[in-house]
């Protein structure tokens, strides 16, 4: 221990003492801190911690044979800053039927979840920004894509032809 | 029977074994602690429910997006970091002087056109940074060098992962080139730094 003992000697031939100083000293203030300052490093260290979400694109150097997916098994979103978009099917033909839902939970969620019931395991999103999206907007949907456990997603630039579309729709 | 008298016991208690842990963990903690390096623009990224944890034993490259579009690149990698200034001042005839070495690893990112690189070196990151000479790398078809300080940077160390740290509102125009940059040079696997995010029911 840190203390120092004292009490050693007594009375012995009536030496004269000097009075001595108490070795003792209040840590009170020291421990104080100590705990203050781990306090706020324990908090900094934690909290900070970033997360990441992978993202995989197809080889570009890689021309190897890739599965065809059915039309019917797919549907194209595009994101938008406003809202998202969604149709099934090919952009030029007339039957095609574009709609617009938001990023709530109620929106492209129970979109995504009402697709993935219909058409099971072999649902494909081909996701096709918008030229206004803003990046926000991609990982809002990349991570619904997560949330509804759909893993089947591609990243395509838009065409003139889904654009067309969507002015032509009016939404 | 004589009175039992008991031992009066002090109050004060001694200290030293808590004060002892409590630096013990005071040091733990402020060795581990990391700093977040100075950033060039401030960029709040936009939440996911992933919990992957940020890959790059080996290294690690981060190329931020402000909100602007302006395009940022750094890395951990010293070697890298290193080879990538040569190699560009190399490329386009830029002298260094140490005192521009000096000031180009004071700053953790590099977010400049190469043609300012000998202006922006010449001063302190944070001067530079008031003047608003960090516009970002260009990164378009015509004059792409963040094309060229990420294959330096490769070269020097070709285990080096790919972290992009984007701001929510910045433009997706601008992710879709750095993608499209990286994929010229093989990398396909790109890590999203996003901010935690609660997991839905």
């Amino acid at each position: 221990m840190a203390e120092i003992d004292q009490s050693g000697g007594g009375k012995k031939g009536g030496k004269k003492r000097s009075k001595k100083a108490s070795t003792k000293i209040d840590m009170t203030p020291m421990v104080d801190l100590g705990f203050l300052l781990i306090t706020f490093f324990m908090l900094t260290t934690t909290l900070s911690k970033p997360v990441t979400m992978q993202l995989n694109m197809p080889d570009k150097t890689d021309t190897k044979e890739t599965s065809p997916v059915k039309l019917s098994e797919t549907l194209t979103v595009i994101p938008d800053e406003k809202g998202i978009y969604y149709y099934q099917g090919i952009p030029t033909e007339a039957g095609t039927k574009l709609e617009k839902t938001n990023y709530s939970k109620d929106g492209i969620r129970a979109v995504l979840f009402d697709f993935k019931k219909r058409i099971g395991n072999n649902f494909t999103i081909v996701i096709k920004p918008s030229k206004g999206a803003k990046y926000k907007n991609i990982v809002d949907f990349l991570d619904e894509c997560a949330i509804t456990d759909n893993k089947r997603y591609a990243i395509l630039e838009i065409d003139p032809d889904t654009e067309a579309l969507i002015k032509r729709s009016g939404l | 029977m004589p009175k039992v008298k008991a031992k009066r016991q002090s109050v004060s208690l001694d200290m030293t074994a808590m004060c002892d842990v409590a630096f013990l963990l005071l040091t733990f903690f402020m060795l581990t602690a990391k700093f977040k390096p100075e950033e060039a623009v401030s960029i709040t990224p936009p939440s996911s429910i992933s919990e992957k944890k940020l890959e790059g034993s080996k290294g690690l490259i981060t190329i931020s997006v402000g909100s602007d579009g302006a395009i940022y690149m750094g890395t951990d990698d010293n070697n890298a970091r290193t080879a990538m200034l040569e190699r560009m001042a190399n490329r386009f005839g830029v002298a260094v002087t140490d005192q521009m070495k000096k000031n180009y690893y004071a700053s953790e990112i590099v977010g400049y056109p190469a043609g300012a690189m000998r202006q922006v070196l010449s001063m302190k990151p944070t001067d530079a940074k008031n003047k608003g000479l960090l516009k970002g790398i260009p990164c378009d078809s015509a004059n792409n060098e963040l094309f060229l300080w990420v294959s330096y940077a490769k070269l020097a160390n070709p285990e080096l992962k790919v972290a992009i740290k984007g701001d929510g509102n910045s433009n997706y125009k601008v992710f879709n080139q750095i993608v499209g940059t990286l994929q010229e040079q093989n990398i396909n696997v790109f890590q999203l730094i996003t901010s935690p995010e609660g997991k839905p029911k």
